[in-house]
């Protein structure tokens, strides 16, 4: 049996694994001694492989490029060449017609890695010529990035993960660490037995709520009330640190008076929580030697995503938990490798290394390193306003890679209305996906396990993993694609492998200079900024107290409460919440193909609904249900668990059959642009003949698959020509 | 003593991880392509309620109701567990209502006979299902193994001794505490 060294691909906490290989298949997965897991793995790190074996227990992996020559037609499967000289034509010509702002690309953050992020920038900056390219932070913790690159100077966790569990208080809000870093809870747990505090603040009672010392179950929908409180009972109880805001922080007066009217009592009628645990919260996490601050996606899936962020960070601040060990603030990166496409600057904002491209000098260093006369100036459009920019008829081409908008973007229906207004799609993939159903030419990638390349762990870990097995089918690793598809629009691009493309990247990054192959060797992790080849890289940022902004001091920020965007009625009298489940990942092409991951939980998955809220709608446990909202109808099955708050229901995003973001709203943050996946409002119906509703089920799901895998089917039995 | 895998609900996340493990370390090597939802029968159950996430399984008790309920003899003490005889099970369920900790069931598996050449189906086959410690396996409770929080652990003599000297220690200082 072989053993290869790897890095998980699904969530951000970097866990190295081997892949056990037996006659070119992957037969298992064990544990190493990485620096972010320490011997453990989660049940997808365990039995999430499979799926590069092409189970098509769910949908086929690619094996052909295939080419669409009208949108009626059927897939063929064509030649590389032909694939490759179709797109450039065909972006050529839309360039031509349109500019470069008609054409819009995305990076991965899942299995491809941080060198394929870097040539896809590069791709859409020096050849295509404009900064439309983003990736999924933006519907994930897009808010974070923004909010503390403002109030900190940086986007990213200040501090690392074996660090969570020297801290002395962990304040975890809207983040349900054990479905989403099952390892990292661990952390949390080790925390707790060496004495730490835990407070939780989240609407359910999540498995973290379950072991704090105490939990705040706050109203849907009223983050920025709890935290302008918190900052309140840190003002007015003098419990904040006095000589750390006078040093290294400002805005304290302008802060201070906009907080001054969230006395707890005041947040109660908000919040929902009672003024004395409110208070009992920060007396905890002020009188803590390091405390730690963690938030998910129940912090950042708002329309006020970006001011919570900066407002949790106000509390650090205010309390000195920032620039030592076991403190801080930590956006926990969701997907295995978001951390690194925003690093790699698949951001319509930034190059990689994190430099603006409103820069002229950094503009003009990276047009110099790639040969070109100028790099565009202009800020990129971001992923959620493709729908309507294409639909205004502004976008005109996509070339989606790694990334399953028609499934994972909120109100599909708009998602899908966008792809059909377009004239040109591509889509490169692993898999036969719900989006690469609206694509005009496929293009088959390699997979995790059949490529090498560098992941950035959520907290900036910088960690190698290698090639497991060779790939079947006529399929390329995505940065020769995006290199063949330059040389053919007439910018030549070659590289020989991942080395040679994170070298180039190192040179135009100061902050990841010192991270070079031969450090990521083995189990071997690089925390960026690391500027030199000496240096270790950094385990937590603003040593000494200095933030990377203009003066160098913190800047405490608060704001107004804003209510959620949708209304609750009569008609639609429940919050919608979509949240995530530990053996489903995304948009499940690489989960639901694992048949450990299959077995325990399929379509259409579950509504979570509150006992109360049960039994007036005459719903009972395990039955097949409605969900709509004003954007959409789809079936799901009541889970009635009293973990469930009153009045909210929640739904994983990954389903087919149960897709709750049919119901999701459009509503996004006005920095971010990350949508209000938190809050949609909903009615949930029972059905009444339930053998109908599960045969309904199991049709529908059988159709959605069929039409996926014939799709690929029928291309590959026309026989290409080529072959 | 029988050696037995308890579960610690101050650890548990309810992932389930181990309920795969026992499936895969009990599937005669079929590795993770042979699971599937109808025939997923792991011997250990996560089981959620409003305030409680944890696994339960097999005590592999001292005096154990289901060795006592079984009218076949069965069901046997072995290795310092408790452990089925298949041969003899003959799916009456007594051990599955005797059992308090609802660990144990009887499944049925097709049976078949090899004869000359050719494989007979002899309909089902009945098995009193339950936690085998993974007695064959070298590295012990595959569900030990791979649980992310380490919320499982092994019990054996020398496992329960620990915790019975730690937790008279903590008796003793609570003791010399409210002495004081």
């Amino acid at each position: 049996m072989e053993k290869h060294m790897a890095v998980c691909p699904y969530c951000g906490t970097g866990c190295k694994l081997n892949l056990l290989v037996e006659g070119g298949k992957v037969v298992g997965a064990e544990p190493l001694n990485g620096v972010t897991n320490e011997g453990e793995l989660c049940l997808k790190g365990y039995f999430g492989y499979d799926f590069i074996n092409d189970t098509k227990i769910l949908t086929p992996r690619l094996r052909n490029p295939m080419l669409r020559r009208s949108r009626d037609a059927a897939f063929e499967a064509v030649s590389w060449d032909e694939a490759i000289q179709y797109a450039a034509t065909k972006l050529g010509e839309i360039k031509a017609k349109y500019g470069p702002d008609a054409i819009m690309t995305t990076g991965s953050s899942r299995g491809t890695g941080n060198e394929t992020n870097y040539v896809m920038q590069k791709f859409t900056r020096a050849v295509l010529g404009t900064n439309n390219v983003d990736n999924c932070a933006r519907v994930c913790h897009g808010p974070s990035v923004a909010g503390l690159q403002v109030t900190l100077g940086n986007g990213a966790m200040s501090n690392s993960i074996p660090e969570i569990e020297h801290t002395k208080c962990v304040l975890v809000f809207g983040y349900n660490v054990a479905d989403s870093h099952p390892v990292i809870a661990k952390r949390i747990i080790k925390a707790k037995e060496r004495g730490a505090k835990i407070i939780v603040c989240d609407p359910r009672k999540i498995e973290t709520a379950r072991l704090a010392d105490l939990w705040l179950p706050l109203n849907n929908g009223s983050n920025m009330a709890l935290v302008n409180a918190f900052a309140n009972v840190l003002i007015n109880e003098g419990l904040y640190n006095k000589e750390y805001v006078a040093n290294y922080t400002e805005g304290f007066d302008e802060y201070k008076k906009i907080v001054d009217k969230y006395t707890p009592e005041y947040a109660e009628a908000i919040t929902g929580l009672r003024a004395a645990d409110i208070r009992e919260a920060m007396r905890i996490y002020a009188a803590a030697p390091s405390a730690t601050i963690l938030w998910g996606m129940g912090v950042t899936q708002w329309g006020q995503g970006v001011d919570v962020v900066k407002g949790l960070s106000g509390l650090a601040l205010l309390t000195g938990n920032l620039g030592r060990p076991n403190v801080g603030v930590g956006p926990v990166r969701g997907q295995n490798n978001v951390q690194g496409s925003c690093d790699m600057g698949v951001l319509p904002t930034e190059f990689p290394g994190y430099q603006k491209v409103t820069d002229p000098e950094i503009r003009a260093k990276f047009a110099k390193a790639w040969g070109v006369e100028s790099l565009p100036d202009q800020i990129g459009c971001r992923l959620t306003d493709v729908p309507h920019l294409a639909e205004t008829g502004k976008l005109k081409a996509m070339y989606i890679m790694g990334e399953d908008p028609a499934q994972t973007e909120p109100d599909l229906t708009q998602v899908r209305k966008g792809f059909e207004a377009m004239e040109f799609v591509i889509v490169q993939d692993i898999f036969m996906t719900k989006t690469a159903m609206f694509a005009d030419l496929i293009l088959p990638a390699t997979s995790w396990g059949e490529h090498e390349g560098v992941f950035s762990a959520a907290d900036r870990s910088f960690q190698r993993f290698t090639k497991a097995v060779d790939a079947k089918g006529d399929v390329k690793h995505d940065w020769e694609i995006i290199s063949l598809l330059a040389t053919a629009m007439g910018y030549p691009m070659h590289y020989n492998n991942t080395k040679e493309i994170w070298d180039e990247l190192r040179e135009l990054c100061p902050i990841f200079y010192g991270v070079t192959y031969e450090k990521m060797e083995g189990l071997g992790a690089v925390p960026w900024p690391c500027r030199d080849l000496d240096s270790p890289g950094s385990k937590y940022l603003y040593e000494g107290n200095v933030f990377q902004r203009p003066g160098g001091k913190g800047l405490l920020f608060a704001t107004e409460w804003r209510p959620p965007q949708d209304q609750l009625t009569e008609e639609f009298p429940l919050i919608l919440c979509t949240v995530r489940e530990v053996g489903h990942y995304s948009c499940r092409s690489m989960t639901g193909n694992c048949a450990a991951l299959q077995t325990l939980a399929d379509e259409p998955g579950y509504v979570t609904i509150n006992p109360k809220d049960a039994k007036a709608l005459g719903i009972r446990d395990q039955e097949l249900v409605w969900v709509s909202s004003r954007r959409g109808k789809v079936i799901s099955r009541a889970s009635v668990t009293d973990r469930t708050n009153k009045g909210a229901v929640y739904m994983t995003y990954q389903w087919w059959i149960g897709a709750c973001n049919e119901l999701t709203i459009h509503a996004v943050d006005p920095i971010a642009k990350t949508p209000e996946y938190k809050y949609a409002a909903v009615r949930v119906e029972a059905i009444a003949d339930q053998v109908w509703a599960e045969n309904h089920v199991q049709q529908e799901y059988a159709k959605l698959k069929g039409g996926l895998s014939n799709a690929v089917t029928r291309a590959a039995k026309k026989a290409p020509a080529y072959a | 003593m029988n050696r037995f895998v308890t579960a610690n609900p101050s650890k548990c996340i309810g992932c389930r991880t181990c309920e795969v493990a026992c499936a895969l370390a009990h599937s005669d090597g079929a590795g993770v392509e042979g699971l599937a939802p109808e025939t997923f029968k792991p011997r250990i159950r996560m089981v959620k309620t409003a305030d409680v996430s944890t696994a339960v399984m097999c005590r592999h008790c001292e005096d154990a109701p289901c060795v006592n309920a079984c009218p076949n003899n069965a069901i046997v003490y072995r290795q310092h567990s408790v452990q089925v005889e298949q041969e003899r099970c003959l799916g009456c369920k007594n051990c599955v209502l005797a059992c308090p900790f609802g660990a144990m069931d009887v499944v049925t598996i097709p049976a078949v006979r090899q004869f000359a050449g050719m494989t007979l189906s002899l309909g089902v086959k009945a098995q009193a299902h339950k936690c085998d410690l993974c007695v064959d396996r070298a590295a012990g409770p595959a569900c030990v193994s791979v649980c992310p929080t380490s919320a499982l652990t092994l019990m054996d003599r020398n496992a329960m001794d620990e915790t019975l000297r730690r937790r008279r220690e903590r008796a003793a200082l609570e003791a010399a505490e409210v002495a004081a």
